[in-house]
């Protein structure tokens, strides 16, 4: 979920659409928007390329409305309970809810309040699944080096299939810590030395 | 960045071991040796049955071909361990262990355990506070924020096992919350 040029995810997280209203005529460009009109009419509405949205946006083309993902919606599901909601379902492609979050937040005015809402909105359900994110890492980090089946844990599975591509990443590192620290517990230096 | 991911975020477990068996721990030495010059320094001489100052890992090395006794450290028995374990349970916060607590502990209790006199009530009192521990620093991840965090005495095996997320998890925090003047978003 970083900026850098190279970043896969930022990439991917990029490719995503969002729903713009142009505010201008373009004239000619009517394919883009995959109907059958020649020209781009003022009020019309389309899914564009955050990569090709931010040019439009800044030049004064379009406007960016807020994609349901961040809406109202999702918002009060998210304020009721942050870890039942699947994330990763919400934005398509590698599910990086995070990432094309931030990229929104990026596109708007430092100081409108959409951007401190939704930022608000990232930064606290980010949190609040935290915590649950690392348990879940540590559990299976646990059950595996044991060697037993991971039965019982269905509670887990739903939570676990909707993580975010960032929280999976977070998900990978905190089992892998975990595991390594408990190899070497677990481990005998006698027959070493 | 030819590291593998897992080496790049943090260092193994028995790196933190090597590092912790630098540490000088008093022997009973079972024979006799010249004071000898190794790179980290000279340690000697032995002289049975007098007590001498040895790294660990020259203590440990001696134990294995039963050379030496291990002397524990003061803070490796089962009353100061209970007192230990007790403060962790009732107070909400780390109480002071030293450093390299787990490392020292592991090693000595590996190769040493006919030296203690209770080793496997220390084993389980160990595991005691290692628990009481982590369920304190997992609530430490309910409280991280994209700017600090502040878990005082944590050990190093503790803050190596707990690096990678809580770096990750703040890093990302940082890129979430977007607050020019610090932190007055904080709800």
């Amino acid at each position: 979920m970083d900026d850098d040029y190279y970043s896969i995810d930022a990439i991917l997280a990029e490719n995503q659409k969002i729903q713009c209203t142009f505010k201008k005529e373009i004239p000619n460009m009517g394919h883009l928007t995959g109907g059958n009109e020649r020209d781009i009419k003022p009020t019309m509405k389309a899914q564009i390329p955050v990569w090709l949205a931010r040019t439009l946006f800044f030049s004064g083309y379009a406007d960016l409305t807020m994609p349901p993902a961040y809406a109202e919606r999702v918002r009060h599901a998210l304020d009721a309970e942050a870890t039942s909601v699947k994330l990763s379902n919400l934005v398509g492609q590698g599910g990086l809810w995070y990432g094309f979050g931030r990229l929104i937040m990026n596109e708007l005015d430092d100081d409108s309040p959409d951007t401190q809402e939704l930022s608000k909105l990232l930064a606290t359900t980010f949190k609040a699944r935290l915590p649950a994110v690392v348990d879940q890492a540590q559990h299976f980090a646990s059950i595996n080096t044991a060697g037993s089946s991971g039965g019982g844990a269905d509670a887990g599975i739903a939570f676990r299939e909707g993580l975010d591509g960032t929280e999976r990443e977070l998900f990978n590192l905190a089992q892998e810590s975990a595991k390594r620290t408990k190899l070497w517990y677990e481990s005998s230096d006698r027959g070493r030395r | 960045m030819a590291l593998p991911q897992s080496l790049m975020v943090s260092v193994m477990p028995s790196e933190l071991e090597l590092i912790a068996c630098e540490q000088l721990v008093e022997i009973i030495p079972l024979v006799a040796m010249e004071k000898t010059a190794f790179i980290s320094g000279a340690y000697g001489p032995l002289r049975p049955p007098a007590r001498c100052k040895v790294p660990i890992w020259i203590a440990t090395n001696l134990k294995l071909k039963k050379k030496c006794h291990i002397v524990p450290p003061s803070w490796l028995n089962i009353e100061y361990l209970q007192d230990r374990l007790s403060r962790e349970t009732t107070y909400p916060e780390f109480s002071a262990m030293p450093f390299r607590f787990a490392e020292i502990a592991k090693v000595l209790l590996d190769v040493a355990s006919d030296d203690f006199q209770n080793a496997d009530k220390i084993r389980s009192l160990l595991k005691d506070i290692r628990e009481a521990r982590q369920a304190k620093s997992r609530e430490g991840l309910t409280k991280l924020d994209h700017s600090e965090l502040s878990l005082p005495n944590l050990s190093s095996m503790e803050i190596n096992e707990i690096r990678p997320h809580f770096v990750k998890g703040m890093e990302s925090l940082v890129k979430l919350v977007k607050d020019p003047e610090g932190r007055h978003m904080e709800s």
